[in-house]
């Protein structure tokens, strides 16, 4: 699915990612921690294709292809899909407007009719179930007036109705009470499936108690030092993020 | 010099012809005697003119007009396709001369009148002129001068107007270097009711003059929705003046959207002059290649208890040049006055320029009052925020774009007009809307 190698990136000539290696596999579930300044949002950023990163070295491979020459907009019609950390208010621009250009956008790249008025409303108050939003959030104007959960609950639907093959979750539980965390995990749990990959980035271990992940990956100073399964998450838990950095890279 | 003297085109010439209405009227020749003396005196305003500052017309006065029109054939389904609304009383002027037969004045509710102006004469004379300041802007005193045909609506006490009525003023590019003179009445008696919507319409790419002064008169208790589209040709002057008089618990809603013309001047003007009245002034200007719009506004605040809101957004691209000044005076014995007035611009260009002042006066000691302008770009978080879901950056930047006009749309209250204006302002955003 995602095969990341040797990955360099810079902001304003200042090093920020320092060679990360990953390979993400059909089906798995990676989260990657780290502490503040790590590189954590520099790489799903990279990721999703936000212009401002200068790439200096490595590559990254998605579904056999390199992903790094492709626009933002690509990379989202081809299956990839960022959860933002902090979703944009968007007034005067209809939460049900967005998801209808959204999914019409993958649907076209896909080579399908865009769905009928009546499709798409059916299929997106499914969707809203699963994440347990009214319908009158589709006439608002993009996450305008939204709470912090309610701005995360609707990242989780624009994933649930786009249904992206890589889904890259960017500190998607920050914010979050102990109710909306639930309502989030049940969300991005219920995509799981053999052919979805799901990369989370996250401070916090509480989340991968929710979305339990294959692999757990440590991110300090641009490099991923440590990796494991959910146990090292709760490791990192109990010793704190300096833990890592006293035993050094990974080999 | 704060005129031009260098004027190409003999206006004061024109009016000799014997072409103009109302000529067995003697009040009417006073009027217009008065206001060629005022016009002589004062010609067209040059950059000299604090309220001038930023617009020239220099180039208008370069530019000889013809007063006299070329006959032209309009079908009704060609006039029907540049009318904004389907369901309306209609007065059709094409080349600034009124055309009976496209025009829908049949079964006309009781207690309103529309006719045209070269019609109406006989009952105008106590309002006309009243409304608006000739001393100091030539152009009103050269529209006076001159003018010739427009539309006169009279509504009658406790009489709501049951459809909108549309002014509809085409200029068919039927004849070289037009100049239309055109003056507006519209008269709502004690608690009368009505939209009016004045559309001025350019079908080619022809170099032509429109000149209109709109003059309302809103009695006591009287709502009015006027709503303004310019869609001139590219190549076109188009000056406008449009100034109210109200009384009390009058309310008078304007919708100003201008997306066409080379040049384009709005002034628009109301007077609070009763208690509980209200003014809302909005306005939208889309701007590109090398346009050139000017909104001077100005709300008076005279007597106590009065409100307005105003709102005015611009849309600039290429290397187009806008303006904005809004003045609101509130009067020493107008406490309690309550006035929001706001002038937002999203530039798309480097080149493209904007001049805002919004001003406030105040000489009443307790008021509610708040003004402000800003001047942006697109935001880069939502650009990328819509980009990430698939959008591309054309796409994504149409959608902003529209996102930020739709404001001022969203403020008509009129379903019928707000859908209208809204489709007309989709294909005019850059790259044809959504």
């Amino acid at each position: 699915m995602l095969e990341i190698k040797n990955l360099h990136a810079s902001v304003d000539g200042k090093d920020i990612l320092k060679g990360i290696n990953l390979t993400v596999n059909a089906g798995e579930v990676h989260a990657i921690m780290g502490p503040n300044g790590a590189g954590k949002s520099t790489l799903s950023n990279v990721l999703a294709g936000r212009d401002g990163y200068d790439i200096t070295q490595g590559e990254v491979i998605y579904k056999g292809q390199n992903l790094l020459e492709l626009k933002a907009e690509e990379r989202a019609q081809r299956g990839i899909f960022l959860a933002f950390q902090y979703p944009v208010e968007i007034p005067g621009v209809s939460n049900v407007y967005l998801l209808k250009a959204a999914l019409n956008a993958v649907r076209t790249y896909q080579g399908l009719d865009e769905l009928d008025a009546i499709d798409f409303l059916s299929l997106v108050r499914e969707k809203m179930t699963l994440v347990k939003m009214d319908e009158e959030f589709l006439y608002r104007g993009v996450n305008e007036g939204f709470s912090g959960g309610e701005k995360k609950r609707n990242e989780i639907l624009q994933m649930a109705l786009l249904e992206p093959a890589l889904s890259i979750l960017d500190e998607t539980d920050s914010g979050l009470d102990i109710d909306a965390l639930k309502t989030v995990s049940d969300g991005v749990n219920a995509l799981r499936s053999q052919e979805r990959s799901i990369v989370m980035i996250t401070h916090y271990q509480r989340l991968l108690d929710y979305i339990v992940p294959d692999y757990v990956h440590v991110l300090s100073d641009g490099q991923i030092v440590k990796s494991g399964d959910k146990e090292l998450a709760k490791e990192l838990e109990s010793k704190g993020y300096s833990w890592v950095h006293a035993e050094g890279p990974a080999a | 010099m704060k005129q031009f003297t260098d004027i190409a085109t003999p206006f004061a010439t024109v009016a000799d012809t014997g072409e103009l209405p109302g000529q067995d009227l003697p009040w009417l020749n006073t009027l217009r005697q008065d206001a060629l003396m005022q016009f002589n005196q004062f010609g067209l305003p040059s950059k000299k003119v604090e309220n001038w500052k930023y617009t020239s017309l220099w180039e208008l006065a370069q530019q000889s007009f013809n007063h006299q029109a070329e006959a032209v054939t309009m079908s009704q389904q060609q006039c029907q396709d540049v009318a904004l609304l389907d369901d309306a009383y209609r007065v059709v002027i094409i080349d600034g001369v009124f055309n009976a037969d496209l025009s829908q004045l049949d079964s006309l509710q009781a207690g309103v009148m529309v006719r045209p102006f070269s019609q109406s004469l006989d009952t105008v004379e106590q309002q006309l002129g009243q409304q608006v300041a000739m001393d100091k802007l030539g152009l009103t005193a050269l529209n006076t001068v001159l003018m010739k045909e427009g539309v006169m609506v009279h509504v009658s006490a406790e009489t709501n107007v049951d459809k909108p009525i549309e002014l509809l003023v085409i200029n068919s590019g039927g004849t070289e270097c037009l100049a239309t003179h055109l003056r507006n009445m519209i008269v709502l008696d004690k608690q009368a009711s009505a939209t009016v919507v004045e559309h001025y319409v350019g079908l080619s790419d022809a170099t032509y003059f429109t000149n209109v002064v709109s003059e309302v008169v809103l009695a006591d208790n009287t709502e009015l929705f006027h709503y303004k589209l310019q869609q001139e040709s590219e190549n076109s002057f188009h000056i406008a003046t449009l100034a109210a008089k109200q009384s009390a618990g009058s309310q008078w809603h304007t919708n100003n959207i201008s997306l066409g013309a080379k040049l384009a001047r709005n002034d628009v003007h109301s007077r609070l002059e009763g208690e509980q009245s209200h003014t809302t002034m909005d306005g939208l200007y889309l701007l590109n290649g090398s346009q050139h719009i000017d909104n001077h506004t100005r709300i008076d605040h005279l007597v106590p208890n009065t409100t307005s809101n105003e709102l005015y957004k611009g849309v600039l691209d290429d290397k187009s040049h806008g303006v904005f000044n809004g003045k609101v005076i509130v009067h020493q014995d107008a406490q309690k006055t309550d006035s929001k007035e706001y002038n937002h611009n999203l530039l798309l260009s480097r080149d493209c320029e904007i001049d805002t002042k919004p001003e406030m006066e105040i000489y009443a000691d307790d008021v509610k009052c708040g003004h402000g302008s800003t001047v942006g770009q697109l935001d880069q978080d939502q650009l990328f925020f819509l980009r990430a879901r698939g959008l591309d950056e054309v796409s994504a930047r149409s959608l902003l774009t529209h996102a930020f006009a739709v404001e001022v749309l969203d403020r008509i209250p009129s379903e019928t007009v707000r859908k209208a204006m809204s489709d007309v302002i989709e294909q005019q955003l850059p790259s044809g809307g959504r």
